[in-house]
């Protein structure tokens, strides 16, 4: 019954993209032809570069799946995948019906694209899924799938250290430090200190008082995350992946 | 005749201190005199101040010229060594004085040295072959004893944050603190001369005190020596100044262990237990470069210079630029490391 929706759902794109595979199955309609094109054309290229398929599939969910057995199931049969059938893919599912979001990277993207990382994608698009600009969140999906995927897995890819600016700008203010010290201290430098003259034999604390007062607390909320859940599954095929979810 | 010379006995040349033996000797001869077994001419002269106007040499019989401040010089027609002694006693007695231990071709040598490790200095400052002039001069410095009765109250906190359940807490803790501390500082120097540049001078130290010795003439002879310009009283208000910054440093170390401290009210009650007038070896170095004339001092005990080179743009554009590249470099390498890319 699940091959039935998704044997359904490539048929609305073939014809758009008779020379590629398609990689976006609107099956919702969230998406005007022009869009459609751009999206495709911008998870092509971006894909290419890391290897791995950028997939959308958004659907109605008429008989009411759960969205992560609905991509489980779309990768077992459209075998997907950059390099060969069931191979490299990040899959971004959409159900309007429950408001669901799920993001699962299957090989190289599992690896890449951990839990951690498909957090910090979904939330960078779950308000513009909110808001209804679909457009801008599948745009900003691609492109962090794309950046993420460029560094090593296991680290956190929005390190401020891994950022352009922040390497030149943290060069120059190292120089200027240096060289400011240099040029202060060309001049000679004081080597005294406050023990140089003290007479340490007479000189000391005579009488000292510390009395407590009162201890005044405060706390404050720790920002609970989204309700989101992620971690990872194996699809029936046998196809293991990564996991995000929640809801928009 | 105010005016102190020193004669080898044996053979009649006029005799300068030694600062490689630390002797009166004389060029002649050879012959050392040891400074401390000479009784000191001041000793057995009494003057009135200011009775005399004029200074003769007494090997030439020439004028001598001089500052006002001027205690010891050289005769400029004959270069007999002179010691102008009324400028040395009573109020201007010094009570010890630190002796050269770096002669002038040391100083020039130890110069020269200090020229070429100049990171930021030009090439042509490095070569250091312009030395206008080096000068051996004993500064008038007030070494102050000076006693400081401290009491402070303040408000200081201890700071904690915790999480539990869904809340993260900080916890302060006030506390009032009360410190009562004595704190003497000894032979703190002050340089008296007010043709000296106090932050110069501030730079050089410190002297090594265990060189102190009972003043004596004979240490002067062959150098420049200045009276004082500031008596104690005058310089005390720079000498509290100077104390102040040590005074609250050792507030800070008595107050540790906080997060927090404020200071509601700090009493600081300074008595100036003496002070004394003493005379430290410095060598004034007078250096030309591009037409501007650089002023340098050393200790004449520990070599230390100090004095504002002159700065090549060049060179320092070149450290920055070298500093930061390499930083620029090995972050990248880091973010590398961790992960990052290297491009």
């Amino acid at each position: 019954m699940m091959l039935a929706v998704f044997l359904m759902m490539p048929l609305r794109t073939t014809a758009a993209a008779a020379e590629a595979k398609p990689l976006i199955f609107d099956d919702a309609g969230l998406l005007s032809a022009q869009e459609y094109e751009e999206l495709s054309a911008l998870a092509r290229e971006y894909g290419a570069e890391r290897e791995t398929d950028f997939i959308i599939i958004t659907t109605d969910n008429p008989d009411n799946v759960d969205i992560e057995i609905l991509i489980e199931d779309f990768y077992d049969a459209y075998a997907p995948g950059y390099d060969r059938p069931h191979g490299n893919a990040v899959i971004l599912g959409l159900d309007m019906r429950n408001r669901d979001v799920e993001l699962q990277g299957y090989y190289k993207a599992e690896e890449y694209l951990d839990r951690n990382r498909l957090d910090k994608i979904r939330r960078k698009i779950t308000g513009d899924l909110s808001d209804g600009e679909y457009k801008k969140a599948f745009e900003a999906y691609i492109i962090s799938a794309h950046e993420y995927m460029g560094y090593e897995p296991g680290f956190n890819p929005d390190n401020p250290l891994f950022n352009i600016w922040v390497q030149l700008g943290g060069a120059v203010l190292i120089g200027g430090l240096a060289v400011g010290l240099m040029t202060y201290r060309a001049g000679g430098r004081v080597t005294v200190n406050r023990r140089t003259y003290e007479d340490a034999s007479t000189s000391g604390i005579i009488d000292q008082e510390d009395r407590y007062i009162r201890t005044t607390t405060t706390r404050r909320e720790i920002p609970k995350n989204d309700g989101g859940s992620s971690g990872g599954g194996v699809t029936s095929g046998g196809h293991s992946h990564s996991s995000s979810r929640g809801k928009f | 005749m105010p005016v102190i010379e020193y004669k080898c006995p044996y053979c009649g040349s006029g005799m300068s201190f030694d600062a490689a033996t630390g002797t009166l000797s004389c060029p002649g001869c050879g012959n050392q005199e040891h400074i401390d077994q000479l009784p000191d001419p001041m000793k057995q002269q009494v003057f009135t101040e200011g009775e005399v106007k004029e200074y003769h040499c007494g090997s030439c019989g020439a004028v001598i010229m001089t500052d006002a401040e001027t205690s010891a010089t050289s005769c400029s027609y004959c270069g007999s060594a002179v010691v102008l002694a009324d400028r040395l006693t009573g109020e201007l007695a010094p009570a010890m004085v630190i002796p050269f231990s770096i002669s002038k071709e040391e100083a020039i040598k130890a110069f020269r040295k200090w020229c070429r490790n100049g990171l930021l200095t030009p090439r042509g400052f490095m070569n250091a072959n312009r030395i206008k002039s080096l000068t051996g001069m004993y500064v008038p410095f007030w070494l102050y004893e000076l006693h400081n009765r401290v009491e402070v109250h303040g408000h200081a906190t201890k700071v904690r944050t915790y999480t539990q359940g869904d809340y993260e807490y900080t916890e302060t803790q006030h506390y009032e603190i009360y410190r009562k501390m004595r704190l003497n500082y000894t032979k703190l120097p002050l340089d008296a001369s007010a043709k000296m540049d106090d932050e110069l001078m501030d730079k050089l130290e410190p002297f090594p005190y265990e060189q102190l010795k009972e003043f004596k003439t004979p240490y002067l002879a062959g150098y420049l020596a200045e009276k004082y310009s500031y008596n104690d009283q005058e310089l005390l208000p720079r000498a509290k100044e100077k104390v102040r910054s040590y005074i609250d440093a050792a507030i800070s170390s008595a107050v540790a262990g906080y997060t927090t401290v404020n200071y509601t009210n700090k009493q600081i009650d300074t008595t100036m237990k003496k002070a004394d007038y003493v005379l430290l070896p410095v060598w004034m170095v007078h250096y030309d470069y591009n037409k501007t004339v650089y002023t340098f001092a050393m200790n004449g005990q520990t070599g230390k210079v100090v004095g504002r080179p002159p700065l090549s743009k060049a060179k320092i554009a070149a450290w920055f630029a070298g500093i930061s590249g390499v930083s620029f470099l090995s972050l990248k390498l880091i973010a590398w490391m961790m992960g990052g890319g290297f491009w």
